[in-house]
């Protein structure tokens, strides 16, 4: 995969570059900056890119706007979304375009380099990733009580993992379930939250989608 | 009808001819001492300057000791006939509070017993308060002000008696027409204390100015005191917490160094022991930064973090606010923490199920609404949650209301003046 890192930390984007190679992928670009990231995006068209959110020049949230923008221009270049706190609200803005191909992490998620780099490959196939701590947070958020009455314990836990962007096979694997039973849930909630969507890849976004943007 | 108007009319000449005498008999005291004091020294002998001594002394201790009774009788009367409550704006005596060497101390000095103590305080409060000045300075006004213009009416009537004692036409001309200046004048002649009070009356520059200092000093210690014990908590949460896992975490990787060649299965062991130590110590750092200054705080603001923090909640809260705001970072941050304890409260003491969240401006003012729709009950308590909150608040001479029946539902008002709006 040709990837773009952007992150202001020089020892971090190091760390990170050296990490990716080692896992046999190209890094063709990095950025230190919000600017510098829009560039590097829009000039290179990454297969994903991994972008910090805190960034020079104003150190405030510049690499998000800039994966925010690069994304208008090119709709679906996937991005993964680096940061040392995790946000439901930036989840939703980041999901909110509906196209997928992307990931929301901690910047400790780098510490389980093999999950890391299976959710960056997730997220340039357009799938979405998310950190485990976004979805606690919106498992015990007030908002989502509504939505998840329906629910059976074992399809809330379905549906996190799912969340969090797990394929039904490695679904299967941390509950210890086949994976056909897996699909059967999947199927279950897919009925009761109303998403009939065909494309099962298309129909995992929505999945997350309805969990975030539900009022 | 006409009865019922002219009925109305003669209550209100007979009421005004009463508030008008009220009126003379409080401003004129103090014009009355200094009369009385110069018919004294002229009776005594005016060119003898030793019988003028007694007349200056009356007319010192009576102008002083008569001027803070004749505002507050003022202030009384226009608050009572008309509602215009002025405020008095005197200092009021602090604490007197016993030392451990068992003398009092009363603010200025100290006592042997507590009685001294209060009675030095009253002394010094009494003749070192800067609205001494605006009291004697009112007597003057007031006298003229309004004095004079309510005592049109006696005048009248005093001009009435002596024309209709006297005979003939003339006499008895003057005497009507002081009937009917009293009575035209009656409803009206009392009224000029108001504007007069209101306008006079009032802290002075100077008073307001040492009120302010007061409430700035005490402001001033109460942030001290939050500030210290704040820092205090942060250092013993990076000591107790993130410092003590580094080293735990140096320890390991250190051990996994040296198994490296003998025992390697070991060495990996610690090192995935290593890896969630970082990541354990990541959380508590993140943890305590929350607890600081939220970074969505720093990157987006205070509508943005609120909207944040409200879809953590485990309340259903909604955040109405369309505003465009960037305020100082003090401000935010206090208001973001404002918001969250009582969003907290909510859950915690109110066990509400729905929360919503206002943030307006009004003119130069941050308006933040609060509501929940739990069992209401909320009161500041000295020492208690929102009693800190308040102070916070304070401290940008923002103010917190509060109305909580019990039963619900509880809402609670933020408000901070704003000048960059």
């Amino acid at each position: 995969m040709r990837i773009v890192v952007a992150e202001d930390l020089y020892l971090l984007r190091d760390g990170m570059v050296r990490l990716i190679e080692a896992y046999g992928h190209e890094v063709v670009a990095t950025a230190a900056t919000g600017p510098e990231t829009l560039d590097a995006l829009l000039e290179w068209r990454p297969d994903v890119a991994v972008v910090d959110v805190r960034m020079p020049p104003g150190q405030s949230d510049e690499g998000l706007r800039a994966a925010l923008a690069a994304r208008r221009e090119v709709p679906a270049l996937p991005v993964l979304i680096l940061s040392q706190h995790v946000e439901q609200l930036y989840a939703r803005e980041l999901l909110a375009d509906g196209t997928g191909g992307i990931g929301y992490f901690l910047k400790e998620s780098v510490f389980d380099a093999d999950q890391f780099i299976d959710a960056l490959e997730r997220v340039a196939a357009g799938g979405t990733a998310m950190d485990p701590a976004v979805i606690a947070k919106l498992l015990s958020s007030g908002s989502s009580n509504r939505l998840l009455e329906g629910l059976t314990e074992r399809e809330h836990s379905v549906l996190g993992l799912m969340a969090e962007g797990l394929s039904n096979q490695a679904i299967g694997r941390r509950l210890f379930l086949s994976e056909s039973a897996i699909s059967k849930y999947t199927t279950s909630m897919f009925g009761k939250l109303g998403i009939t969507d065909d494309d099962s890849n298309n129909r995992r976004v929505l999945v997350v989608l309805t969990y975030l943007n539900n009022p | 009808m006409v009865m019922r108007q002219l009925g109305a009319w003669v209550a209100d000449v007979c009421v005004g001819f009463w508030r008008s005498c009220l009126v003379v008999a409080a401003t004129m005291v103090i014009p009355a001492v200094w009369a009385g004091a110069i018919a004294l020294g002229i009776w005594w002998g005016a060119a003898n300057p030793w019988s003028w001594v007694a007349p200056v002394v009356l007319v010192c201790v009576g102008t002083l000791g008569l001027s803070r009774p004749v505002c507050r009788v003022v202030r009384h009367l226009v608050a009572r006939w008309t509602g215009t409550v002025i405020p008095s704006g005197y200092r009021r005596p602090g604490p007197v509070t016993r030392l451990s060497t068992g003398y009092w101390w009363n603010g200025f000095s100290y006592e042997r017993t507590s009685r001294d103590a209060v009675m030095d305080q009253k002394m010094r409060l009494r003749w070192s308060d800067p609205a001494n000045w605006r009291d004697l300075r009112f007597t003057a006004i007031v006298a003229v002000g309004a004095g004079v213009v309510a005592a049109v009416p006696l005048a009248g009537v005093a001009a009435a008696a002596l024309g209709f004692s006297g005979s003939g036409l003339a006499p008895h001309f003057v005497g009507v027409l002081g009937v009917v200046v009293a009575v035209a004048a009656s409803p009206y002649a009392w009224r000029p204390v108001e504007p007069v009070g209101v306008r006079f009356l009032r802290a002075s520059a100077a008073m307001a100015l040492a009120d302010r200092v007061d409430e700035l000093t005490a402001q001033r210690a109460d942030t001290t005191v939050a500030q210290a014990a704040e820092i205090r908590r942060i250092e013993r949460d990076l000591h107790d917490g993130a410092q003590a896992r580094l080293v735990a975490l140096g320890l390991s990787l250190a051990t996994a160094d040296k198994l490296m060649d003998t025992n390697p299965e070991q060495a990996r062991a610690l090192m995935r022991e290593a890896r969630v130590g970082a990541a354990t110590s990541l959380t508590e750092l993140r943890e305590l930064v929350q607890g600081i200054n939220p970074p969505v705080l720093n990157e987006r603001g205070l509508i943005d973090a609120v909207r944040a923090f409200a879809l953590d909640s485990p309340l259903e809260v909604t955040v109405d606010a369309d505003v465009e705001l960037r305020l100082d970072p003090p401000i935010e941050s206090a208001l973001y923490f404002g918001i969250a304890e009582l969003v907290t409260n909510a859950v915690k003491h109110a066990r509400a199920s729905r929360g919503r969240i206002t943030i307006d401006v009004d003119g130069t003012d941050i308006v933040v609404e609060v509501e929940d729709d739990g069992r209401g009950g909320a009161d500041v308590r000295a020492g208690g949650g929102l009693a800190g909150l308040r102070r916070r608040l304070t401290v940008f001479d923002g103010t917190l209301e509060i109305t909580s029946p019990a039963g619900g539902p509880t809402r609670v008002r933020m408000m901070v003046p704003c000048e960059s709006l």
